[in-house]
């Protein structure tokens, strides 16, 4: 039984028979194509064919779950089992639910079709190009795939969405290379709807093989000082992701952990940060177009204009806390343009680095972050010294969003997300 | 556990290439409880069929999410094919790699179901008596987590067999507020290899250690800065086995090293103090099972140590069965892969630095002015060893005695240059195995260690 519609007929009729009268189902099958290549040469080729079925039920307010890759009727069956069994486990809850009463949709997204003829040959045009023009590059890696999927989401309140989705992504792991000299680890990846143009022309992946180049001259960076960081969007788009997580997630919010709990609708970061959370985006190749709990997803802001407007709270961490249910659970954050050219914020540094990357875990509940500047360069009046080894940054998430200097008003998008570049001041920064 | 319909399928492996066939299964438990609300309580398997085919050194692979005869021949037939695709492209020559050992296998551990109703139970008691004890935490999570894998390997010219590895653990996440409100965090993870009934039979034999996580979070709860700068300071046993781990045990895969690692040019030179010896141990360890033990690899080869470093000295790599051709080095068990849908990668086992003849106290007293870092919460580290690791419990040392806790910090460096500053190893290991290793699939690993003295970056404000 691998046609998702007749799985889904076969659950809601096993939920019946069990008296099951909420749940929630989500089937898919999924194929991908994965071309692997190490040092310049294809190695691996992979082709995986998936499915899988999850089952929610909703049993007296208690809620369990059960997911699997079986779906021959006993598959099903023993899903159905396991659900029930864990939902008899918990406790009520109020708070357990799902969408009711959304329109259904099928959404069609993204190339359903792979051409993997025409892969290869991008991907080889990709490994020539980077031998040719960028000859400091050792590139390590390259992880290519197609996926293709096909998914399911139904649930007792009357909820239905089906979405046939494809994409090509690209992801390359790569260092500097001279004599004895190695740089560190750096990657790019893009996400891509079709191979109309050669893969390093997307995105910022030929300036970060340049500035990977260029990190093999190094410039030490002696004792700590106080100074301006400049985010690349890479940067930028990890540095988020820590605010989102310790200020504005489901989990902060419901622990009472997030120091922005009673911060809604006033501002909490710099004027100059507009943060939303995308479902229709011409720049993302596949944002979500429904949420796990049965909500058709919408463009959600975050953050205007520095005011905090939103979490992002499913509906369970919505009820418990009683605030409103947040309809895009998904990871596609775009952040509004400035008005300063990436170009003009460099030359405005006194004294401080542009950071590529960042080395250094989810900060605690306070959002005191420390770590290792990675793929970073050193600006002194205005100008590059060169890149940094051993350098390591700490401040506040908050304080970081806060003390922003400018926004660029070039905007990068790797077919995920889009970030600008962001410039903050008041970093403490420190050499060996 | 697996049927095994795997072995009858020897008849479908073709001449003239090197073939795996794999029938893999996960299994995941897992309950989560934040401040006594049931946020998570789910039931979830993956199996499937993997085969993967080499043609003159191009792998070829497909997978499958069900599992039957079929499927295996479907497999089989589709690896096939993307192997010849790729080596129909190929500009260089490709070679096969050498034939190993063709021992058979049995599973070593069981896989042994538990009720969800004593999941949600045990994560229960645990979070009252938390509540009850401890009334003045801000937040409490309590989680309750369970991973297995269960699979069946065929090789064309290795050895074969049906291994098992399960484990499940119990995270308690304590939250307080600082006198200025700031909340600060520890965690602690109880349990290992193994099934629910060979940890949690007795969840108040957990309550003594709580009260020490929690007696701790208090003491950082009045927790300082650290000052930034490079100081002595005492790497904690977590913190040696994740420097063993990030900084050290990446760069010595030798995918990574023919990735340009900093090990290559290193193999054989001094890289340690002579106090330091690093080993990836298979199955045993110190004349114990090792805390995650691995007996087969996916690509047939038997498990054995791998000593990394000797007295200070690089001595070897990790290898699959490609690599160690390439290296001249042994293949001892290293390629892995986490589900039924993944390839075998070079991955870590139980990777830890031996300890020494200090003791603790010893090492403490012999500072002025440094730092005890106790507990790691995460780590990175990079080609080049510069290493990040975040310090979630650490302690000033003054005078040979320990002082105030710290607040959250990073400790950072080369660590092929901090290694050879290490000056005393305590007498004593700790091993953590909780954790997954991330390098494009998660994979269960064990990493221990002793207590360094060392010097370090150690960030701050």
């Amino acid at each position: 039984m691998t046609d998702l519609n007749t799985s889904a007929a076969f659950l809601r009729d096993l939920l019946q028979k069990a008296g099951v009268t909420g749940y929630a189902i989500e089937l898919s099958e999924s194929e991908n194509r994965e071309l692997n290549t190490e040092q310049q040469n294809f190695t691996l080729y992979r082709t995986m064919f998936n499915h899988s079925a999850s089952v929610t039920a909703y049993i007296a307010g208690r809620k369990g779950a059960a997911s699997g890759t079986d779906l021959t009727e006993e598959g099903l069956k023993e899903l159905v089992e396991d659900a029930c069994a864990a939902a008899q486990s918990a406790e009520p809850d109020d708070a357990n639910g799902y969408a009711e009463h959304e329109p259904q949709e099928t959404f069609t997204l993204g190339p359903l079709q792979p051409d993997m003829e025409r892969f290869h040959d991008r991907l080889r045009e990709l490994m020539d190009t980077v031998a040719r023009d960028y000859p400091k590059i050792l590139l390590m890696q390259i992880v290519a795939s197609h996926h293709t999927g096909h998914r399911l989401y139904e649930n007792a309140g009357g909820v239905r969405f089906e979405a046939y989705e494809g994409e090509y992504s690209v992801m390359l792991e790569y260092a500097g290379h001279e004599g004895d000299a190695t740089t560190g680890l750096a990657a790019g990846s893009i996400t891509l709807r079709d191979l109309d143009t050669p893969i390093l022309d997307h995105g910022l992946l030929r300036k970060q093989l340049r500035d990977t180049e260029d990190s093999l001259v190094t410039c030490p960076v002696g004792g700590k000082f106080t100074g301006t960081v400049i985010l690349t969007p890479d940067a930028l788009a990890y540095f988020t992701y820590m605010l989102i997580s310790n200020y504005m997630s489901a989990g902060v919010i419901m622990d009472g952990t997030s120091q922005w709990l009673d911060k809604m609708d006033t501002p909490v970061v710099s004027d100059k940060i507009t943060l939303r959370l995308q479902a229709e985006d011409d720049r993302l190749v596949l944002p979500a177009p429904f949420t796990s709990d049965g909500y058709r997803a919408e463009n959600v802001t975050l953050i205007d204009r520095g005011v905090l407007r939103a979490n992002i709270l499913n509906l369970y961490a919505a009820r418990k806390t009683g605030r409103p249910v947040t309809k895009n659970t998904g990871t596609a954050f775009v952040m509004d343009p400035g008005d300063t050219p990436a170009a003009d914020m460099i030359k405005s540094v006194r004294r401080g680095l542009i950071v590529g990357g960042f080395s250094g875990g989810q900060p605690g509940a306070n959002g005191e972050f420390s770590g290792v500047a990675k793929n970073s360069f050193y600006v002194e009046d205005g100008e590059i010294r060169g890149a940094v080894m051993e350098t390591m940054i700490s401040g506040n998430l908050a304080d970081l969003f806060t003390q922003v200097t400018a926004v660029s008003r070039e905007l990068f998008s790797d077919g995920t997300l889009a970030f600008p570049y962001m410039a903050c001041e008041g970093i403490t920064i420190s050499g060996n | 556990m697996l049927q095994d319909i795997i072995t009858p399928q020897r008849a479908l492996f073709s001449d003239g290439v090197q073939t795996i066939l794999r029938g893999h299964e996960n299994r995941s438990r897992r309950v989560v409880l934040v401040k006594g609300n049931l946020v998570q309580n789910t039931r979830s398997h993956g199996r499937g069929i993997s085969a993967r085919v080499t043609k003159n050194g191009r792998y070829g692979f497909s997978s499958t999410a069900s599992y039957t005869a079929e499927d295996a021949r479907q497999v089989l037939k589709a690896a096939t094919e993307n192997a010849l695709f790729l080596d129909a492209r190929a500009r260089t020559p490709g070679r096969f790699y050498p034939a190993g050992e063709t021992l058979h296998f049995d599973p070593m551990l069981p896989i042994r179901d538990t009720e969800q109703k004593r999941l949600v139970e045990l994560c229960r008691t645990v979070d009252d008596h938390i509540a009850r004890a401890y009334p003045d935490l801000l937040s409490r999570n309590v989680v309750y987590t369970e991973d297995s894998q269960d699979k069946i390997i065929l090789t064309s010219d290795a050895s074969s067999g049906h291994v098992t590895y399960p484990r499940c653990y119990l995270y308690v996440i304590l939250t307080a507020q600082t006198p200025a409100g700031v909340p600060v965090e520890l965690f602690k993870a109880f349990g290992g290899l193994g099934s629910f009934d060979d940890w949690f039979d007795h969840p108040e034999a957990l309550y003594p250690e709580i009260d020490r996580l929690y007696q701790r979070l208090m003491d950082k709860k009045e927790g300082v800065f650290a000052e930034a700068g490079v100081k002595t300071v005492i790497l904690g046993g977590m913190m040696g086995g994740m420097l063993a781990h990030e900084a050290v045990g990446h760069t010595v895969e030798a995918d990574l090293v023919l990735g340009g690692s900093v090990a290559g040019p290193n193999l054989g030179k001094r890289v340690a103090s002579d106090l330091v010896t690093l080993t990836d141990f298979a199955s045993e360890a110190f004349g114990r099972r090792a805390p995650l033990p691995v007996y087969l690899d996916d690509e047939g080869t038997p498990a054995k140590d791998v000593t990394l470093i000797r007295d200070g000295i690089l001595t070897g790599f990790m290898n699959n069965r490609e690599t160690a051709q390439h290296f001249g080095m042994p293949a001892a068990g290293n390629a892995r892969a986490w589900s039924f849908s993944d390839e075998p990668l070079i991955r870590m086992r139980n990777t830890a630095v031996h300890p020494g003849t200090s003791t603790l106290e010893d090492m403490i007293a012999s500072i002025d002015d440094g730092y005890y870092l106790v507990e790691s919460g995460n780590g990175q580290a990079d080609l080049t060893g510069e290493f990040m690791f975040g310090v979630t419990l650490g302690y000033e040392i003054k005078n040979g005695k320990l002082g105030r806790a710290l607040l959250d910090t990073t400790v950072s460096g080369i660590a092929f240059d901090m290694l050879r500053t290490v000056d005393m190893v305590s007498d004593r290991m700790t091993w953590s195995s909780s954790g997954f290793c991330g390098k494009k699939q998660p994979m269960p690993v064990g990493m221990g260690g002793p207590e360094m003295r060392c010097r370090i970056s150690i960030g701050g404000r």
